[in-house]
């Protein structure tokens, strides 16, 4: 939810409970005073009618009361002389309607004889001014919390700008581009220190950014550029003619061990720049056709190992990738399927539209399948391999929303690439 | 034939320039960007072989430039950098190959080697070695003036070979050289042996004499036996 109808719907859900709170309370008072009012005027009537009482010693329903006005009833028993207040409801004779009334009863004796006296007043004048007074409460109340959701809204809209402005700047802001993000000043002190704290840590993560790069960069360079000599003076010596067994042999451990480093140096690299995704140029990709394609090109490799290759069903199994990348994930998963098969084994590639499976026979794991993808983490201990291929595939899945998943059963291996 | 050689590192330059002048090349070495300048502007050369990070400048902008003076010139990166933006920007200025460090002497010479026939001859050229004839432009080897017919990789791995007579070739550097970089298990070894044994079969079939000897521990050289 956004900030502005968060606060809004925040505002608006306490000010209905004050407001009705308001109201009832309003209405209560209302009600208090007038009942108040009634109240103190049937007291009077009350004196009025003991007057009468007390000068004639009599009562005779004078002209003066009008209809259900008073009601005098003797009693015989002995009552409680208390005087009681109540709300009641009589029929009204002309329009044959109920209507409220307050009611003052007390007794009175009249010729020696205990009276009960009931004084009533019509409420149905206070009835109104209530309603009207409800009403009107009502309707300008609504008016006022309209009036302030209105201003309140257009306020903090405004106020807010800044942060908004903000906000989708930085969403545009690309790390690895070289423009740097600029964030308009304005007049809130608050979101003037918030621009300047995001334009310095964008700087500073640009900045870093390019070291990583270069540093990247160089540390391939640096590293790439002695081990190119050392691969070109052995190979020199090796033109040697009387070179012995045994140094040829050395000489041969020296030459693989410095092509280890360096597939190891940029497998390494090619991580690092996946981490720093310095890859950017993502575009639609079927791997399904790629890793179909990869596996014809390997055929070579195939046939002296041996391995049967079964494809399909394919349905093609587009992602987002750049192409580098593409290429690199089917290498390594088409290499990993060769390399750890055994001699007469097969190669299956089946995809959905959704997944993407790759089996290859092989022998059985003695590490936790999920353990592969971790760097240098090798099932066979042999010279050839560095380790980091599967680790390489994972990295890329990772860094562009594909799930993999590797599993291991009954001598077959299975990779499978899902969207995540 | 006269290569420059453009890197900076010293001990490298100078592996690369005995491996060619070997060959009968007539090469130079510079190791900075302005000797590499002052070069390119004085004399001329058939192939240069460049560095894209020197200390003092940037091999594209030396493409360029000799792109600029001399077109005809053959152009190879050589490049510890192995991205692909590189590699695209490199033969969209004008270069004609681009090769990752690090790499073989014998694959560069290859490399050199093929470039020049492209260049020089349009690839109509023959290369001669005693009896083999083999003509690039159709892809066809000739025993004794009998058509041989090889397979594609008997065919590049003999190439090969005759790019680097009397060197002694490692197994790896073939293997990278018929299947590419990606080739990194020791079976790419057995299937270098079982290609060179048919290729030595189907030349000994056309009566031609054994040039192939394999060195023990570290892989094959072709000369004369």
């Amino acid at each position: 939810m956004k900030l502005l109808a968060k606060t809004n719907r925040i505002y608006l859900a306490f000010s209905l409970v004050i407001y009705l709170l308001t109201a009832l309370a309003f209405y209560q008072i209302v009600r208090l005073l007038i009942y108040d009012e009634v109240e103190s005027r049937l007291r009077v009537e009350r004196r009025d009618f003991e007057t009468y009482v007390r000068i004639h010693n009599s009562w005779s329903s004078s002209p003066y009361f009008v209809e259900n006005k008073i009601e005098v009833v003797p009693v015989s028993k002995r009552q409680p002389v208390k005087e009681s207040f109540r709300d009641t409801l009589i029929l009204n004779r002309y329009d044959n309607e109920l209507t409220p009334f307050r009611q003052l009863t007390f007794y009175e004796p009249i010729h020696g004889v205990m009276h009960r006296v009931s004084i009533r007043k019509s409420l149905i004048q206070t009835y109104r001014l209530i309603e009207v007074i409800t009403a009107t409460m009502v309707v300008f109340l609504g008016l006022l919390l309209l009036g302030m959701f209105w201003f309140q809204r257009r306020l903090s809209g405004q106020l807010w700008h800044p942060f908004y402005d903000t906000l989708s700047r930085i969403k545009q802001f690309d790390l690895s581009t070289n423009s740097s993000l600029d964030l308009s000043p304005t007049t809130i002190t608050e979101f003037n220190e918030l621009n300047d704290v995001l334009q310095k840590m964008a700087a500073k993560m640009q900045q870093d950014y390019r070291s990583l790069k270069e540093f990247t960069e160089n540390a391939s360079h640096e590293i790439q550029t002695p081990l190119a000599l050392i691969n070109a003076k052995v190979e020199q010596l090796i033109q040697t003619e009387s070179l012995s067994e045994t140094q040829t042999h050395w000489i041969e451990t020296i030459y693989q061990a410095s092509r280890r480093i360096s597939r190891l140096n940029q497998g390494l690299l090619l991580l690092a720049k996946i981490e720093n995704r310095q890859f950017n140029d993502s575009q639609r990709i079927d791997l399904a056709n790629l890793l179909t394609q990869k596996l014809a090109d390997m055929d070579d490799v195939l046939s002296f190992k041996h391995l049967s290759i079964q494809v399909g069903p394919v349905v093609p199994f587009e992602v987002s990738l750049p192409a580098a990348l593409a290429d690199s994930l089917v290498t390594n998963l088409v290499n990993n399927a060769i390399k750890h098969n055994q001699p007469q084994g097969r190669i299956e590639l089946t995809s959905t539209a959704d997944q993407l499976y790759l089996r290859n026979s092989g022998g059985s794991l003695t590490t936790e399948p999920e353990r592969l993808f971790e760097r240098f983490k090798k099932e066979s201990s042999g010279p050839d391999s560095v380790g980091l291929g599967l680790a390489i595939v994972r990295q890329i899945c990772d860094s562009y929303g594909l799930r993999i998943a590797y599993q291991a059963a009954n001598g077959v291996h299975e990779i499978c690439i899902s969207r995540a | 034939m006269k290569v420059l050689v453009i890197e900076d590192e010293q001990g490298l330059a100078e592996s690369i320039t005995d491996y060619m002048v070997k060959d009968g090349y007539i090469c130079e070495t510079v190791t900075t960007f302005r000797d590499a300048e002052e070069k390119i502007h004085l004399y001329t050369y058939d192939c240069v072989i460049v560095d894209l990070t020197l200390p003092d400048g940037n091999g594209f902008q030396l493409i360029e430039m000799l792109k600029r003076l001399m077109a005809t010139t053959g152009v190879i990166i050589i490049s510890a950098r192995n991205a692909l933006e590189d590699k695209l920007k490199g033969l969209e200025i004008g270069s004609d190959d681009y090769l990752t460090k690090p790499f073989h002497l014998s694959e560069l010479n290859a490399r050199v080697k093929s470039l020049m026939r492209r260049r020089q001859f349009g690839g109509y050229t023959e290369i001669r070695f005693q009896e083999l004839v083999v003509v690039p432009q159709t892809r066809k080897v000739f025993v004794n003036g009998q058509l041989t017919t090889l397979s594609r990789k008997e065919y590049d791995l003999l190439l090969y070979f005759l790019s680097n007579v009397d060197v002694a070739l490692t197994k790896a550097s073939i293997a990278e050289h018929l299947w590419g970089d990606n080739i990194d298990s020791a079976d790419s070894f057995d299937m270098v042996y079982s290609h060179i044994k048919n290729l030595r079969r189907k030349l000994l079939e056309k009566g031609a004499a054994d040039y192939i000897q394999s060195i023990y521990g570290i892989g094959y050289k072709f000369s004369q036996p």
